[in-house]
């Protein structure tokens, strides 16, 4: 479904891509894990469009999407819960999800999309007229995830959705993600908590200093110490 | 203080808050760019006059009401020019090129109209000339009565511009988080570009009624106009439209007030004291912007 190849992204002369190659399967969980400052982030604003890369090629369901704009990205079904959720915090709850439907023109599916919405995130219909900016942690994650669902992606690509959030919030953020995929959209998340990710994720990947280290499915990853190297970033003694 | 006294001073308070709705208008404009952009357009007001100015070209055959529409109208297109020469070529990290782009604008225009007219004062149609209304010993003149009512009729279509609509929203969520703006599918550039002929709508229409309103253009006109809007969306608060409003009412009735107090000299120097107490005690404005984005 994504087919990542020789991807390059710069912040000026900082290399945060080195040439990442890596897929996402259609019906799968896909994650990402790694230490701070490996490029999780880089690779992920890459592949929304927000950042141009350098070098290599990004294909979605067998289309190039290097070059194309983050508006044309959304609209071919892919989208980007971003780090630090980035809600719109002085947009009501709705005008955030109204945001998330942006590019779609058929309004009364999106009236239906967001009382859909409303039945998947319970705690956002109480707060539908409320600014983002006063809903709480996890609260604004769920706002997060239901925006970009508001563009009825086929892939939705999260970014370490439950970083900061109290263990029973992570667990919801989860189950919605094992709904997510249940319900038929595929799943590239980045995660810095291994142990819920290994409940869901199919395959995972480990990026260090802008390279994938590792490709393997969960039982490949116990004879390894991918998840230490994952917290810790230290790389295997060769 | 006497009877008549207090009267005066209630009328000068009067048409100065009436007057302050131009201020408003263009302060509610600065607060506009400054919420997409993160950056002062110090061209603003001399371009809103300039727009009015080129309105005169259909004074002799239009009504003054059409006139007006025509001020906005050309105040849009500049303000559309304006970006694309001081903002859109320019790099936007480097906060002084686009402060000095737009100087070296706000000096092209009044070189402009100065050549243009000759630096002669132009005359502009304003409406309900002479036709008071008495509240008891007050009057409202009603021709700055209808230049307020003409601003809060532009103010309420802006505000459900803002609030109603597709493009509203996108100014919006561009102005508070740019990069989830985005990956929702707004194009950056593109809101950028409408918001400044939103601006340059209302500066038009501020330009406008500020030549009803005086009955005449100058390009003697320019520079307070800046100040003033300038002096607006600070007291305001940078990025808030209800600050910009309370603040312009608050500065044009101020303004009048210490005129009448302290004569025309000292005027000014009174409402920089007002601007300075503010820098000191709130500088945040009325209503201060969110500490920082996330
Ligand atoms: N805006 C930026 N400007 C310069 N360097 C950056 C920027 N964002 C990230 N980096 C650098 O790029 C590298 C990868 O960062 P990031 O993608 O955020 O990592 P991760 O998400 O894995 O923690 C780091 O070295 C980081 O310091
Ligand atoms: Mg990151």
């Amino acid at each position: 479904m994504l087919s990542i190849n020789g991807l390059a992204t710069a912040y000026g002369k900082i290399e945060a891509l080195k040439g990442v190659s890596l897929q996402a399967g259609a019906g799968q969980v896909t994650c990402l894990l790694g230490p701070n400052g490996a490029g999780k982030s880089t690779l992920m604003l890459t592949i929304a469009g927000i950042l141009k890369p350098k070098a290599g090629s990004i294909r979605f369901e067998n289309e190039e999407l290097v070059g194309k704009s983050c508006a044309d990205i959304v609209a071919r079904g892919l989208a980007l819960v971003p780090e630090n959720r980035l809600v719109f915090p002085a947009l009501t709850v709705r005008e955030n999800l109204m945001a998330g439907a942006y590019r779609r023109r058929d309004r009364a599916a999106i009236r239906d999309d967001i009382d859909k919405m409303f039945v998947r995130f319970p705690r956002l219909k109480e707060r539908i007229e409320q600014s983002a900016g006063t809903l709480s942690g996890g609260e604004q994650q769920m706002l997060a995830v239901a925006r970009a669902l508001m563009s009825r992606p086929r892939l939705l690509l999260m970014d370490e959705p439950s970083v900061g959030l109290a263990p029973l919030v992570v667990a919801e953020i989860f189950e919605i993600i094992r709904q997510l995929h249940g319900e038929g959209v595929s799943i590239f998340l980045v995660e810095q908590n291994a142990h819920m990710a290994l409940k869901v994720a199919h395959h995972f990947y480990l990026m260090e200093q802008g390279l994938v280290t590792f490709s393997g499915n969960p039982g490949e990853m116990s004879g390894d110490d991918v998840i230490q190297r994952a917290y810790l970033g230290k790389r295997r003694a060769a | 203080m006497n009877y008549n006294n207090l009267l005066d001073l209630s009328q000068s308070l009067i048409d100065g808050v009436l007057f302050g709705s131009i201020y408003a208008l263009i302060g509610i404009g600065f607060t506009l760019i400054f919420g997409v952009m993160n950056k002062i357009n110090l061209s603003y007001a001399a371009a809103s006059v300039a727009a009015a100015y080129v309105s005169l070209l259909i004074v002799q055959t239009a009504p003054p009401a059409l006139v007006y529409v025509a001020a906005a109208l050309v105040g849009g297109v500049l303000g559309a020019l304006v970006y694309l020469i001081c903002f859109h070529l320019l790099p936007l990290n480097k906060p002084l090129a686009t402060l000095m782009s737009t100087v070296g604008m706000l000096l092209l225009i009044d070189e402009a109209i100065v050549h243009i007219t000759a630096g002669m004062p132009q005359n502009y149609p304003a409406m309900f000339v002479g036709a008071n209304i008495d509240i008891g010993p007050l009057s409202l003149r009603s021709d700055l009565l209808f230049v307020f009512g003409f601003g809060c009729l532009v103010m309420i279509g802006l505000t459900l511009l803002l609030k109603r609509t597709r493009l509203g929203l996108a100014t919006r969520a561009v102005s508070q988080q740019p990069v989830a703006a985005q990956l929702c599918g707004m194009s950056i550039t593109g809101t950028n570009m409408s918001t400044f002929v939103i601006a340059g709508f209302l500066g038009g229409t501020a330009g406008a009624m500020a030549g009803a309103a005086i009955g005449v253009l100058s390009p003697l006109l320019t520079l307070p106009l800046t100040v003033k809007g300038l002096v607006v969306t600070v007291i305001g608060g940078l990025g808030s439209i209800p600050g910009a409003i309370i603040a312009g009412l608050v500065v044009g009735g101020a303004e009048n007030l210490f005129q009448y107090l302290r004569g025309v000299s000292e005027r000014d120097i009174y409402v920089m004291l007002l601007l300075f107490a503010f820098l000191v005690f709130r500088p945040g404005g009325l209503f201060p912007p969110p500490a920082g984005r996330d």
